[in-house]
């Protein structure tokens, strides 16, 4: 199929449509608004139904509302909307509803800046919301790896009945790219998926309930399947880039926009002859911990946190990993500022050079 | 000898677990009799909110779904919106709807949404221990306000019927006591009448139903219902406040 | 070859367009592209930037320090970007509005009256597109007919009196690139 030149907020929403996306709630925030925007268009276009929410926490309770009946269901925002979506992402993984939750975030905390950060790592890796569950936590680099895992998003929330996360920083939102857009997904029409408690499914629904409070004997035993689930996340399901492992003295750490200005950087450091390598975790959750604790520690002199957050937040899942094996250097800029290619080059040589701690 | 009553078919058989003599079963009783009339057991999907009227999970029989304190009108608005075939209502208390959840009844009511909120109104947070409700009425004692709830301090009992009825989109709304058999006659009807509005496809319809509570009110059921008839109806006036048809 | 083009103005000044222009018939020739806008809170009137890369292969990082080509609109832009051209790059400037002298020796200047150029042609909107004719003939970046082609696509709703004055547009860009080089 031929390529186009998108928006990222564009690809991404017309990606979740050609997903099977039949449902999205949202509320305007920048830098986002080209999401819903596209939506409330390309909704009607495919029979699916557009809801502008008169909050964050009603699009949410929206799509809620939708998952339950049995169509994909989507919601976008930006930091300071995703924390009020908090409460109702917390009740899609206690009923076990799946959703496709996009964040193109912006500079925080507060009302921050708009323009693109990736200061809500911890937010969407740790701490969604109340009460301990875990989302998988997608973060593209580029506009056709954000179409291609929203593609997909929907198959992992349904696989797990867990909602997903894709995380865009406002640069990835705003890019124009060309993008390969994939196929046409049919929606399930019948809805026939476990959780539905629509009447369209073959199998009598008639007192189905979905319930988002549990007896405690029944809650500790979901909370073991997440903490399985979590598991099984680790084990199968981490996407990663790994670039020049093999040889590298200094490894990069960096994901989403930092890491393609860091890529550009590393290239020319190691055309002057610098060995430099990098991970680029793909799913931030699950985080791609083994590439890290196997890492050749007797080769590898030190690891380079490149993050657009101040205080860095991915810091804490590398030390994690490296063990005080090598130390850890950061890197970053914060609150809407970003670096360019020249400046992480200067940055990281400094680093490299032992100019810098 | 002719039957002259029975459990609704909607409901469980099984026995309350709301306080002796509080009227969420009655509310709830009427909501399930209305359904076993108009056939629609199948076919309902009962929106249940956070509070007291939780327990509702425990007797309905239809379908359910559970949501977050105050979002049950946007759960509704999701779920209805990809199924409206189906009969779909939310039933809320007082804090539950007319406090934390005030932006999502106020703007699906506005969108004018196809299904039906059951507002069911006691003036107190039931499921918490009593504390001062935003229907709470003046002077009435509440475990956050001990002395009375104090006008000066913290406001006046909304009045959900009279705002959301000054809104263009909804269809139906109307107050009802469930104070004697007389009131509850009224409601049974008006209920069936928002439901019909809903199956019509005629928009957004709002029940207020006045209920007691017995425990935190530290009344007896008796005593409840001369508080309502003197007290909670004086100021929360029984009546239809928007009837879209009757305007025609 | 990757070269980049800066787009900078006030909002209005039709600079936003104008990169995406520029992005769209590259595009469609096989180049690969990438357009990035940066903009103020401000729905009118506040500052606008945009960074267009071309490249025969993968663009890896679409923030850089330096560009090849600058076009400033007006004075502002042309102060707070004017250093990061880099060193033999072309800087095309709208001399209506950028007021101070050019001190970079470094670099190739073209200076043209694009508000009075738009205004001869009858529309001051087209002042973007006569730049993209300028940055079209000056550097080869992108072919003059392929600029026409996606300046046709963008206004195919238009009426054919809309089209015909931005290809009028881009054609005096042209002119006045050939005459000052």
């Amino acid at each position: 199929m031929a390529k186009v030149l998108m928006k990222g907020c564009e690809a991404v929403a017309e990606a979740a449509v050609r997903a099977g996306c039949r449902f999205f709630a949202g509320y305007p925030i920048t830098p986002q608004n080209e999401i819903p925007e596209y939506m409330s268009s390309r909704m009607p276009e495919v029979d699916g139904v557009f809801v502008q929410g008169e909050s964050e926490v009603a699009s949410i309770n929206m799509v809620y509302g939708a998952s339950a009946a049995g169509v994909r269901s989507m919601t976008s925002s930006s930091g300071p909307g995703i924390s009020l979506k908090s409460e109702g992402i917390s009740y899609l993984s206690s009923t076990k509803l799946p959703a496709l939750i996009v964040n193109v975030s912006r500079g925080g905390p507060g009302l921050g800046s708009i323009q693109p950060a990736q200061s809500d790592y911890y937010q969407m890796t740790k701490a969604l919301g109340h009460g301990g569950f875990r989302l998988m936590c997608f973060a593209p680099a580029t506009l056709q790896e954000a179409v291609d895992l929203v593609y997909h998003s929907f198959d992992y929330a349904e696989r797990d009945r867990n909602p997903v996360i894709v995380l865009l920083d406002g640069c990835l939102g705003a890019i124009m790219e060309q993008v390969e857009l994939p196929e046409m997904v049919e929606p399930d029409t019948k809805r026939t998926k476990a959780w539905n408690m629509s009447r369209y499914a073959d199998e009598p629904r008639k007192g189905k309930g979905l319930s988002p409070v549990y007896p405690e004997f029944v809650l500790e035993k979901e909370n073991m399947a997440r903490g399985q689930l979590l598991k099984s996340w680790e084990e199968n399901d981490v996407q990663v880039e790994e670039l020049f492992l093999d040889d590298a003295e200094y490894v990069i750490v960096a994901y989403g926009i930092s890491a393609r200005v860091a890529k550009e950087a590393m290239l020319k450091l190691r055309e002057e002859g610098f060995k430099v390598g990098m991970i680029r975790p793909i799913t931030l959750l699950p985080f791609p911990k083994k590439s890290l604790r196997n890492l050749d520690y007797n080769r590898v002199k030190g690891i380079i946190d490149v993050e657009l957050a101040i205080p860095a937040q991915m810091h804490d899942d590398i030390a994690l990993e490296v063990m005080e094996r090598a130390p850890i250097y950061e890197y970053g800029r914060s609150g809407g500022m970003l670096f360019n290619d020249e400046e992480a080059y200067d940055a990281i040589k400094k680093i490299i050079t032992g100019g810098a701690q | 000898m002719a039957k002259v009553y029975s459990r609704p078919q909607s409901l469980l058989p099984v026995p309350s677990g709301f306080c002796p003599g509080c009227l969420h079963s009655m509310a709830i009783k009427l909501v399930g009799e209305v359904v076993d009339e108009l056939g629609q057991l199948d076919n309902t999907m009962h929106i249940v909110p956070v509070g007291c009227s939780t327990l509702n999970l425990l007797y309905w029989k239809g379908d359910n779904l559970g949501s977050a304190h105050g979002r049950a009108p946007a759960v509704a608005t999701g779920f209805k919106r990809v199924c409206p075939e189906r009969l779909v209502f939310a039933y809320q208390g007082d804090g539950d709807l007319a406090s934390i959840g005030l932006a999502e009844i106020i703007a699906a009511a506005n969108r004018g949404e196809n299904f039906t909120v059951i507002f069911a109104n006691n003036s107190t947070y039931g499921m918490t221990g009593g504390q001062m409700a935003p229907t709470t009425l003046v002077g009435q004692k509440a475990t956050t306000c001990k002395m009375g709830r104090d006008p000066q301090t913290t406001g006046f009992p909304m009045k959900m019927c009279e705002l959301i009825s000054t809104l263009d989109a909804p269809a139906f709304v109307a107050r009802y006591a469930l104070n004697n058999p007389k009131n509850i006659n009224e409601a049974r009807k008006g209920i069936k009448k928002a439901f019909e509005y809903q199956m019509a496809g005629k928009g957004f319809t709002f029940i207020e139903l006045l209920i007691n509570c017995p425990t935190n009110w530290g009344m007896s059921p008796l005593q409840t219902l001369d508080f309502m008839e003197s007290n909670t109806i004086p100021y929360f006036k029984p009546g239809v406040y928007k009837d879209k048809e009757a305007e025609v | 070859m990757k070269k980049s083009t800066v787009f900078s103005g006030s909002g209005g000044q039709g600079i936003m367009s104008a990169g995406i222009m520029l992005a769209q018939a590259a595009s469609e020739v096989g180049k690969s592209v990438t357009y990035l806008p940066e903009y103020g809170p401000e729905q009118r009137g506040g500052s606008a930037k945009c960074t267009v890369i071309i490249n025969d292969e993968e663009i890896i990082s679409p923030l850089i320090k330096k560009c090849d080509n600058l076009i400033c609109m007006n004075e502002q832009s042309y102060k707070k970007f004017c250093g990061q051209l880099k060193e033999g790059g072309l800087l095309i400037l709208n001399s209506n509005r950028v007021t101070s002298e050019v001190e970079r020796t470094d670099v190739k200047v073209i200076s043209l009256a694009v508000d009075d150029i738009a205004v001869e042609l009858g529309n001051t909107k087209v002042a973007n597109i006569i730049m993209l004719g300028a940055l079209a003939g000056a550097t080869g970046i992108i072919t003059p007919d392929e600029l026409a082609e996606s300046i046709k696509r963008k206004f195919a709703s238009k009426k054919q009196a809309i089209v015909d004055l931005n290809l009028k547009a881009l054609e005096k860009g042209l002119e006045a690139a050939k005459a000052v080089l």
